[in-house]
């Protein structure tokens, strides 16, 4: 379903949304973040990348599992804690964090099926702009299979034509919200459809970064797990966080029992983002770490993207934001390991 | 002015006389404008080395990475590492070597002054480039800079775009080298500790707000602390990783372990750590504002540790980084210290 909303009425959907909790991308002390809509005139799309992706909704970074308390008898009382599944709405997210939602709905699925992300992801309506002038100058998408008017994984795809967006619901949930506006969305002429065709096709171009000829890349990987490649490309890996836990695409949890009172025994399990890159990741109880070294972790965080996750899911799993490469304090860029991961020994 | 040749200069004949194992510097890869740091193994290698005003890293954080690298080597390179350090890295090496974490025959010092222009804020240049693609970053002959962008150059005063810490900066030129290039030459931009002024002027409240509103921000990457050069703790606060376990060790032992904070990023937990952070760093900080840099969300740390450098210039007189036969300040008491604050 195709239609056509004038920008200025924009507000009035939103005020239509009242069911919704509503998320855009908002700008604090010059980062810009998904944040809960104040009101409805405070909402401006724009090409922006936000440091914290919009995995950040379906997987928040800290979420309960259950309750557990000591009872009178010496027993324990657990009780779960889903989440609640009051319906969600986040505008303004990019294509890439679309279709990187798409490879965790896979990993939280399958064998597994994890009722906390679902429930959040089933009552989330992600609604997509697509990209006219490219947010990042490391945007990298259209070499991992992904454009900037890519559908996966949203509800809707908006682009913006100048005095108006054209709104194409991909999904129920998206026709579901497009009906919230009523009146406000028109159908489009033909050549609204021409330009908008236009504009994204245009958009393809103003992609900054290439990541050419990776095909063989995860076969290739196999064979270099003790390379010496690892600690060369890691010398000045910091192991911070930031290129794990900001990437749309990495889904590492921890979970910890969080006590609150010991007599009774009360508290809650949690869970929270982990990554790789942390010195404690994995590590196991007798003491001994799986990856000690940091050329250890870097080499986990690109064979997971690039090899296991194409074993397991047949994609890469890595989208092509450029976050890693942007807000990486050292510089390390992704793209340039895995051309020497392609290039090794040629 | 540093001249990039007289460093290239040095930085070769230091490796071809196999005086250094290698040396950290700064490199600018092809797709940046900004420089990298690169460690430099051969003497054909340092083409690659760039000093510009995009060098802000604090490359002594890699001082501490390989003395845990020759730690763990069966037959270690003993040979020192050669590094190019700007006045505040120099006083984080200062700082290591007053602390006896690192020997000076450890570190070959190429020092390079800032002279009037310090190094640049990413996050202030984008202001004023608005979106264009920056190319690359230039020092201006008279304090300023010469930013070449997509779509031409532009000349902006060095104090418009200068790192927050570069403008109150009171070493721009290397205390401690083995070599020196560049001039010694005055920078006054802004007082010592005016950054912090404006925060202290808040009421208690206020200031409670400002630091809970910031502190949610936190999503607890550690950027700040990977970043630091001092954070250099075998086991931090934040991830207990050298709990020792033997085959006797019970599942009630374990699960007694002091876990001395949550993971959780919620604003107890993020206001401890930062907490911990400041005390741990009081003293010891010599401002390269490298926490505050690396941040991804922006949190103003640079003025919590200000503050602590603050405290301890005004009750105890204490300059940090400085002197590396002073004994560290947590580690010493004189009979003159005032005691009024203990209640
Ligand atoms: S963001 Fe950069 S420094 Fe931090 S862990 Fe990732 S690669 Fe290392
Ligand atoms: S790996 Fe880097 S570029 Fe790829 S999706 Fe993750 S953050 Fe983005
Ligand atoms: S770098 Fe910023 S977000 Fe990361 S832990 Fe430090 S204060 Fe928090």
């Amino acid at each position: 379903m195709d239609k056509i909303l004038a920008k200025k009425d924009f507000p009035e959907w939103l005020k239509k949304l009242k069911a919704y909790r509503v998320y855009a991308p908002r700008k604090q002390d010059d980062v810009w973040n998904y944040e809960p809509v104040s009101g409805p005139d405070n909402v401006q799309l724009a090409d922006v990348m936000t440091a914290v992706p919009a995995k950040k909704i379906v997987f928040p970074q800290r979420e309960y599992f259950f309750e557990f308390r000591e009872t009178d008898d010496n027993g324990t009382k657990l009780t779960e804690l889903l989440p609640e599944d009051n319906p969600v709405v986040v505008f303004g997210v990019r294509p890439c964090e679309g279709k990187a939602v798409t490879l965790t709905d896979k990993v939280f699925s399958g064998e597994f099926e994890d009722p906390y992300y679902w429930k959040r992801r089933n009552a989330t309506t992600l609604v997509g702009l697509a990209c006219v002038n490219p947010p990042s100058p490391n945007c990298f998408c259209t070499s991992v299979n992904g454009s900037p008017h890519s559908k996966e994984g949203l509800d809707i795809l908006l682009t913006d034509l100048g005095e108006t967006f054209y709104a194409e619901a991909l999904t129920k949930k998206g026709e579901k919200l497009i009906h919230e506006g009523q009146k406000l969305f028109k159908d489009p002429k033909p050549e609204d459809k021409k330009k908008a065709e236009k504009i994204q096709v245009e958009a393809e171009k103003k992609v900054r970064r290439k990541l050419n000829r990776i095909e063989n890349v995860p076969l290739k990987l196999k064979g270099m797990f003790d390379s010496p490649l690892w600690d060369e490309e890691s010398m000045s890996c910091i192991r911070c966080g930031i290129c794990t836990y900001l990437c749309p695409t990495c889904h590492c949890f921890d979970m910890n029992d969080e006590v609150e009172t010991t007599t009774p025994l009360q508290g809650k399990r949690v869970r929270t983002w982990d990554t790789c890159q942390f010195p404690d990741f994995t590590m196991h109880s007798s003491g001994h770490n799986p990856r000690p070294e940091k050329s250890s972790r870097l080499r986990q965080r690109i064979n997971h993207k690039f090899q296991y996750f194409v074993e397991i899911w047949q994609n890469y799993q890595c989208t092509g934001c450029g976050r890693c490469i942007s807000l990486c304090p050292v510089g390390i860029d992704i793209i340039k390991v895995v051309e020497k991961v392609r290039d090794y020994g040629s | 002015m540093v001249n990039i040749e007289d460093l290239k200069s040095e930085a070769r004949r230091v490796l071809k006389g196999g005086k250094v194992k290698y040396i950290i510097g700064y490199e600018r890869a092809s797709e940046t404008w900004k420089a990298n740091p690169i460690f430099l193994r051969t003497p054909e290698a340092v083409d690659k080395l760039v000093w510009d005003p995009t060098c802000f890293h604090n490359l002594v954080r890699f001082v501490v990475d390989e003395k845990r690298r020759k730690a763990k080597e069966k037959q270690p390179d003993t040979r020192p590492v050669g590094i190019v350090a700007k006045g505040c890295d120099s006083r984080a090496i200062i700082v290591l070597l007053q602390e006896k974490f690192i020997e000076r025959m450890d570190v070959y010092i190429i020092g390079v002054s800032c002279e009037s222009t310090g190094v640049i804020d990413e996050r202030k240049l984008a202001k004023k480039t608005a979106g264009k693609t920056v190319r690359k970053v230039e020092f201006g002959e008279k304090q300023n800079y010469i930013v070449t962008t997509e779509d031409g150059t532009m000349d902006i005063p060095a104090a418009e775009i200068m790192a927050d810490r570069c403008l109150e900066c009171i070493a721009n030129i290397p205390v401690v080298s083995d070599h020196l290039l560049g001039d010694k030459t005055k920078r006054a931009v802004a007082r010592p500790f005016q950054s912090v002024e404006k925060l202290e002027s808040l009421s208690q409240e206020d200031k409670w707000k400002f630091w809970t509103d910031q502190m949610k921000k936190c999503i607890r990457c550690y950027a700040c602390r990977s970043a630091c050069p001092m954070c250099y703790c075998d086991e931090c606060v934040v991830d207990t990783i050298n709990f020792a376990v033997t085959a006797d060790t019970t599942a009630e032992e374990k699960a007694q372990r002091i876990k001395w904070l949550e993971k959780s990023p919620v604003d107890s937990e993020n206001i401890f750590y930062h907490l911990v952070r400041a005390i741990h760093l009081a003293g010891r900080c010599i401002d390269c504002g490298e926490c505050e840099r690396a941040c991804p969300v922006n949190i103003p740390l640079r003025m919590l540790n200000k503050k602590m450098e603050k405290e301890a210039k005004e009750l105890f007189g204490y300059d940090v980084g400085f002197d590396a036969d002073q004994p560290a300040l947590i580690s010493c008491f004189r009979d003159g210290d005032p005691e009024d604050f203990i209640r």
